[in-house]
């Protein structure tokens, strides 16, 4: 069972443990199916920091340029600046190499189509039929092309940013900002974003050639650290970014960590002050924005969890923010994907234009409190849960079946869904109070378990 | 049809038609596991595609925990070199060597710097076809080293060991075709050791070779217009990587690629009562050449791996084929086109002469060679057939069929690389070498096409 649960091929990319699942033989040919489909690219490549990206990268450049794919190798890159350059250059695609949140052992490719988004569901199916059929796109010596190197991804990706943020407002104020890199993709960048919003910064774990820290995924329980030199240094606000740099979670000096959830909360909250338009985000994600969104008088769509499912509909709907309560806030004016270093500016402008304290401004919003908790559950078993949890728990409900099923009562909700990267179910509970928030995830849960097992 | 063959020490194949990233990723992790977590030194040619192989044979190698020594676009000798001097557990070579552009290949380098000899070269491939290899978790997975900055190095520890002195001494203009090969990463250094001046042609490494990189006589056109021009005391050839050279003397004539082996062998083996070894299809000047100097030859199936080995077990001083490589044993086990060009110099020098000079002292043979197209399934049927038509005569059988008269021989065996018979006859008599090559040509492709 170990074997087949550390191999997950999906939509999502390709996800594996190195020397067990994710091998060269793997990755090369994933590259292969996504060259034959990219044509003569060119594709961008870049990785987050785990040290098996020096076994990962070249599997992916031999694949590639076996198909006669231009290469342009981005080196260590976030995620959201190889989609911006991709957007940018006008580029067939990319590859980013990074397990994002995941553990140091695993590994993953994700595939980046043109305008620089996720391949969405038809076209990442395109290019698995493409790697089950095994005929890939073979060109002639001579028509190989040479790898071109390029690191200006996050000068490029910056100055976007810096167009749609006020620095001036935030230099002003002179913040105190804290960041946890996780010796991730963002320790080549933040320092940098920091220091053109004249914030005095202090950014922790930006060694890439050492391994994380703490697992990546910023989550409260991985941030402890922070949270303790963050309230040490008595700074304004801290921030955790995950390995690639499209997670960003808040810390707070005097709260500890707040909650991943408030990075996409506060960052509807101040772009709505400019922009009335819809808000897009996931069904697992917080109903505070529904409750920011209506103060702006504007409307909230939920989508499927994935980052392409609310970016295409941000883009449908010309909507003005939005992302997933993971930590993954979407600003589509700066590139429609999650952007960690989007979200760090745009909440110190929201801190600098209120005038008040990061807690000040939390404390003036609507209180939740929101319950995740996962399980395994073998495939054959999901529907049949599913539909036990709505048959048990849906009393008064509004139900949503379009991602597992989401039941959704007067300030309360139930969501509860099988993983697009792991071979687990996911289970998020949200509710006023602590204790009612914890109650409806755990009778979910034992449903969960009762069914699966 | 696909182009691939696997060798005794090497895959060989159309990059594309055969020859894939995929492939040359799961030989890397055999040779990986082969090597049992060793360093690997890794080389490539300047071929557009092998960059490619060569991230493909790196992914493959970290993978199973091999560091690996990247010495990026370099000479196979050099790497084979490299290996020995890092203590490292083998090599891969990255190349199409002589082959035509379109083409590529692994060479596999073992640990004493020799490519693969057949026993090695079959564990290789059982790995490779059992398909469990070794792999290392993220946390013992091999790093990549920079292994630059080796040349130096590699011309004292080779041709440092030659009568340099003597060579210096005679302040030749040598003239090179590098068929923008990875022999440009050396050349200048090489003929500076060496004392030399240099007129380079073909000496881009970022270009389509300007011709067939095999170093025959074909292929040597530009080379003799060349001398035939300026004045320079010799000519070389070498092929992509540098593990073959063929001579133009300083009157501009391109001798045949037999001729190398020979003409180095006459100056090696001078000393006398050596053993110098080759392969069954090279020409047998090398033989005159070894009576004269109360050498010995001994010959073994076609292939460096093959050679090399045998040369080794004979405690032979010179190794060689008639296809231009040549090993001068005690210093390395590694067919050195910048070693053997190095001996030409040397020869040249020690005797005063001119290369025509020494060319003109190798006995004259006429070789002819053809090929006959047969599907890989007929080889054998077709040797089997062919073999009755010699029931009398002296039948060596270790690769495909040779046939020995004093002064005459015929060798007719499958092709290494392309589904073809190769046919090669050799003699004192320009005549019966005609009527002979005629008939073989007549009867293997009679045989082939099933008419008896």
């Amino acid at each position: 069972m170990s074997r087949i649960a550390s191999l997950k091929i999906s939509v999502s990319g390709v996800r594996g443990i190195v020397g067990q699942s994710l091998t060269p033989q793997l990755v090369t040919a994933f590259a292969a199916a996504f060259g034959s489909y990219a044509g003569r690219g060119p594709v961008l490549v870049g990785s987050d920091t785990r040290p098996s990206r020096h076994m990962v990268m070249p599997a992916v450049a031999a694949g590639l340029m076996s198909t006669g794919a231009e290469v342009v190798d981005l080196g260590i890159c976030p995620v959201p600046s190889i989609q911006y350059m991709v957007a940018k250059t006008r580029a067939f695609g990319g590859i980013a190499v990074t397990a994002s949140h995941n553990p140091i052992e695993w590994n993953a490719l994700k595939f980046i189509g043109p305008k620089g988004l996720f391949l969405n569901q038809y076209r990442a199916e395109e290019v698995l039929d493409i790697y089950h059929q095994g005929e890939f796109r073979r060109v002639r010596d001579g028509e190989v092309r040479s790898v071109r190197r390029e690191r200006g991804a996050f000068a490029a990706h910056l100055e976007g940013i810096l167009k749609h943020i006020d620095r001036e407002a935030i230099a002003r104020r002179g913040f105190r900002v804290m960041v946890d890199c996780v010796n991730g993709a963002g320790a080549v960048a933040t320092p940098e974003l920091l220091a053109a919003l004249g914030c005095r910064a202090t950014v922790m774990h930006t060694s890439v050639d050492e391994p994380f820290p703490h697992c990546p995924e910023p989550i409260a329980e991985n941030l402890q650290e922070l949270v303790r030199t963050a309230r040490e240094a008595e700074v304004d606000i801290a921030f955790a970014q995950d390995a690639d740099a499209d997670r960003l979670a808040i810390v707070s000096a005097k709260r500890g960590a707040i909650g991943e959830e408030y990075t996409v909360a506060l960052a509807v909250k101040q772009v709505l002050k400019r922009v009335k338009a819809p808000v897009v985000v996931n069904l697992s994600t917080t109903q505070l924005v529904e409750d920011i969104a209506a103060a702006a008088g504007v409307e909230v769509q939920r989508t499927k969890v994935g980052e392409i499912n609310v970016t295409e509909r941000l883009l449908a709907v010309n909507g003005a923010v939005g992302g997933e309560g993971t930590g993954g806030a979407i600003i589509p004016a700066i590139h429609p994907c999650r952007d960690s270093f989007a979200a760090m500016a745009t909440v110190l402008q929201l801190l600098a234009e209120e005038e008040r304290s990061l807690e000040e401004i939390i404390d003036g919003l609507p209180r939740y409190a929101i319950v995740k908790r996962k399980a395994a559950c073998p495939p054959e078993r999901v529907f049949r849960v599913l539909r036990r949890i709505e048959e048990t728990l849906g009393d008064g409900a509004a139900v949503d079946r379009s991602d597992g099923v989401r039941l959704t009562w007067e300030r309360k909700w139930l969501h509860v869904r099988s993983s697009n990267t792991e071979p687990i179910m996911r289970v998020v509970a949200e509710a006023p109070g602590e204790d009612e928030a914890r109650r409806l995830a755990d009778k979910a849960l034992v449903e969960l378990k009762r069914c699966a097992e | 049809m696909k182009q691939f063959k696997i060798g005794t020490s090497w895959i060989r194949g159309v990059v594309g038609n055969g020859l894939t990233a995929e492939l040359v990723t799961d030989f890397a992790c055999a040779y990986g596991t082969y090597v049992g977590g060793r360093e690997v030194v890794l080389a490539r040619d300047t071929r557009a595609s092998s960059p490619m192989l060569g991230a493909a044979a790196l992914a493959g190698l970290l993978s199973t925990g091999c560091d690996v020594a990247d010495a990026g676009v370099c000479p196979t000798p050099a790497a084979q070199y490299l290996v020995r001097s890092r203590r490292a557990g083998g090599g891969i070579a990255v190349t199409g060597s002589h082959n035509a552009a379109g083409w590529n290949a692994l060479k596999f380098i073992d640990e004493e710097g020799a490519l693969l000899n057949s026993v090695r070269g079959e564990a290789l491939l059982d790995l490779y076809h059992l398909g469990e290899h070794t792999k290392a978790s993220w946390d013992r997975l091999g790093k990549r080293k920079e292994a630059a900055g080796y040349v130096d190095a590699y011309l004292a520890d080779t041709v440092g060991r030659l009568s340099v002195a003597a060579i210096r001494a005679a302040k030749f203009r040598v003239a090179v075709d590098l068929v923008n090969g990875t022999a440009a990463v050396a050349i200048r250094e090489f003929l500076g050791f060496l004392g030399c001046e240099p007129i380079l042609i073909n000496a881009e490494m970022d270009r389509d070779f300007a011709h067939d990189p095999a170093p025959n006589a074909r292929n040597m056109r530009q080379l003799e217009a060349l001398l035939g021009h300026i004045r320079a005391d010799a000519g070389f050839a070498v092929n992509t990587d540098v593990d073959r050279v063929g001579i133009v003397t300083e009157k501009g004539v391109a001798l045949s690629e037999e001729s190398t082996f020979p003409l180095v062998a006459d100056h090696v083996l001078a000393g006398g009562g050596a053993v110098a070894v080759t392969n069954l299809s090279t020409s047998m000047m090398v033989d005159r050449v070894a009576e004269r100097h109360g050498a010995r030859i001994v010959r073994t199936k076609i292939g460096e791996g093959n050679v090399i080995f045998r040369a080794i077990n004979e405690d032979a001083v010179l190794a060689g084929e008639g296809s231009g490589g040549v090993a001068l044993m005690p210093v390395s086990r590694a067919f050195d086109g910048f070693l053997t060009m190095a001996l030409v110099l040397e020869a040249m020098a020690a005797g005063g002469r001119p290369i025509s000079d020494l060319a003109g002292r190798l006995p004259a043979f006429l070789m002819k060679k053809g090929e006959i197209p047969c599907s890989p399934d007929r080889v054998y049927h077709v040797l089997e057939e062919f073999r009755g038509f010699y029931r009398c005569e002296e039948v060596d059988l270790t690769d495909g069929i040779r046939v020995t008269w004093p002064g005459h021989w015929i060798h007719v065996r499958a092709s290494n690389t392309e589904p073809i018979l190769r046919v090669i006859v050799e003699g004192e008599d320009p005549e019966r070498v005609e009527r002979d090559f005629a008939d073989t040509l007549f009867r293997v492709n009679t045989v082939v096409h099933g008419k008896s």
